[in-house]
């Protein structure tokens, strides 16, 4: 009686065993056809390294007559991330309320409009930005834009999805109470689902926070666009005080938007 | 006496094909307290629902307050809607709001568009839905949060929002099926006491065949979307029982007086 009992069913282990090859293949195949193999990246991290050290390092502050520009992109790039996840989070709203067959006053339409959010979403946010920076030009309109079209398709479906958690049922008590489509609104979807609404709202200013300062590289503006002109111009140390910034209000947004959802959400 | 609700060969298919009313034709008469069983599945959440057009029926008519209900549209399915009381298993109450509020909004349906958006209640109907929640014990409760409440504190509360409509007929799917035995007798008895006082009809729908024998003037027992029993609670014999749930009473617990005694020494 030596052979040990085994914890899972011999099925679910070839499972795992196939999953585990798979994966491993898939790796095999991957690094063949994109030409990148492990072996050189550990071969060319002294170069990574010495760039790393001793380009951008130490971090050098930029000429005093910089300051107020760069302060002022900062500003920029934290005011396109709250406006557009502000005004995307209201239209995002209005949508989800036609997103969910149990609230919607047209059920049948209720697929398209999810349809829709997820077509938008599904288009990444630096993509936006230069579809729209090839049309408009370099500027805070591209950012703001590119981030609305995307926090406004991935609230549409958060909102949904706790409208259809939390309000669903009490949807249904005030509409058989004979209230029309704006009271069952205003008196059951707002206040069953507004802590849902703010946390998901605040969880998507930490996003685009984060995305804005890429989105502006590309021509979005802000601080994203500051910095890559130091890249370009190879002030490698400004632009790494500029990152550490960046990181550092990354963090303290983050800070302030999870303690704020986790007072919202007891 | 006037019926206050009346199916004429009503039938309902579900788009995936499941037929859950079949046939179905039975008047309320005002006032009457008629209580509706059958097994899980039967189509009691479907009549129910279909009483007040939540759902839309395949053919035949439901007549409510003397308009064909199926036939409305906006407004007017609104009016006839608010005269129909709806109790519900889950309470559906919003829970972040307060007692008194989630009281008001059983008047929702008579107020002008604008004061019903900006919850203007005027003061007589507050009036009236704090002394509707004092009979119905809740007094101390009107500013609390409803979700603070116990299981069968919320569905008081659910009585309370269905009655300030002033209905003529209360439609309750299964009130008491998420409550304990004490709270649903609690349940059961204000729900007829205010029912009979306010000459409120009642279609209850009930899985508790003593509750159903103890409560009701009429009980209606489905089984696969057909009417197979129509009467007094007297009436409900074994043999009905049977055509109703398809096996015998025995293999039925039918809880209160029928469990006998020997079984509550059961482990
Ligand atoms: N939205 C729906 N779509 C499709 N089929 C449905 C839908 N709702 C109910 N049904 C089906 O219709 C039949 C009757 O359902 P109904 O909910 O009316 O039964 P019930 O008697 O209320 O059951 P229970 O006692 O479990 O609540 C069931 O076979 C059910 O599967
Ligand atoms: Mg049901």
């Amino acid at each position: 009686m030596s052979r040990k009992i085994p914890l899972l069913s011999p099925d679910l282990r070839r499972l795992y065993a196939l999953f585990l090859g798979a994966v491993l293949l898939l790796f095999v195949i991957a690094t063949a056809l994109t030409g990148f193999t492990p072996a050189l990246f550990f071969g060319q991290s002294g170069e990574i390294w010495k760039f790393l050290s001793e380009d951008f390092l130490p971090p050098r502050l930029p000429e005093s007559g910089r300051i107020q520009v760069i302060a002022e992109a900062f500003l920029t790039t934290l005011a396109m991330a709250m406006a557009s996840t502000t005004a995307a989070a209201l239209l995002a709203f209005v949508m989800a309320l036609f997103g969910s067959e149990r609230i919607s006053p047209y059920p049948k339409a209720a697929r398209f409009v999810r349809g829709f959010a997820t077509f938008l979403r599904n288009i990444p946010t630096l993509v936006w930005a230069f579809i729209l920076f090839s049309s408009l030009g370099i500027g805070t309109g591209v950012g703001f834009t590119a981030l609305l079209i995307t926090s406004f398709a991935f609230m549409t479906r958060a909102f949904i999805e706790t409208m259809e958690d939390v309000s669903s049922d009490c949807v249904e008590s005030l509409l058989a109470a004979g209230a029309s489509f704006p009271e069952r609104v205003v008196h059951a979807v707002l206040p069953a689902g507004l802590s849902g609404f703010i946390s998901w709202y605040l969880y998507c200013i930490e996003v685009n926070i984060r995305a804005s300062t890429i989105v502006g590289m590309v021509g979005g503006g802000g601080i994203g666009l500051v910095l890559f002109s130091y890249i370009k111009t190879f002030h490698y140390g400004i632009a790494c005080s500029i990152i550490l910034m960046v990181a550092a209000m990354v963090i303290i947004v983050d800070q302030i938007s999870g303690r704020i959802r986790k007072e919202i959400l007891k | 006496m006037a019926a206050v609700l009346s199916f004429k060969r009503v039938c309902k298919r579900y788009p995936n094909g499941v037929c859950a009313l079949n046939d179905v034709s039975f008047e309320v008469l005002s006032g009457e307290f008629v209580s509706v069983i059958g097994p899980s599945g039967s189509g009691k959440s479907t009549l129910l629902r279909a009483a007040n057009a939540l759902i839309p029926i395949s053919s035949g008519s439901v007549y409510a307050g003397g308009e064909r209900i199926s036939d409305l549209r906006g407004s007017r399915l609104r009016s006839a809607r608010r005269g129909i009381g709806m109790i519900f298993q889950n309470y559906n109450l919003v829970y972040q709001l307060s007692v008194l509020q989630n009281t008001l909004h059983g008047r929702l349906g008579y107020m002008g568009a604008l004061s019903a958006l900006l919850g203007l209640y005027s003061e007589s109907d507050k009036i009236a839905a704090l002394e509707l929640l004092d009979e119905l014990g809740l007094a101390d409760f009107a500013y609390s949060r409803a979700s603070d409440l116990s299981g069968g504190q919320k569905q008081r509360v659910g009585i309370a929002r269905a009655v300030m409509q002033e209905p003529r007929l209360l439609l309750c799917d299964e009130p008491i099926a998420s409550l304990d035995p004490s709270s649903s007798k609690t349940i059961m008895e204000l729900l007829r006491s205010l029912a009979k006082k306010r000459g409120i009809a009642c279609i209850v729908n009930l899985h508790q065949l003593d509750a159903a024998r103890r409560y009701s003037d009429r009980i209606i027992g489905l089984s696969h979307g057909r009417i197979v029993f129509d009467g007094t609670p007297q009436m409900l014999d074994a043999a009905a029982t049977e055509r109703i749930y398809g096996t015998a009473c025995e293999n039925l617990m039918t809880g209160g007086s029928d469990v006998p005694e020997n079984s509550a020494t059961l482990p």
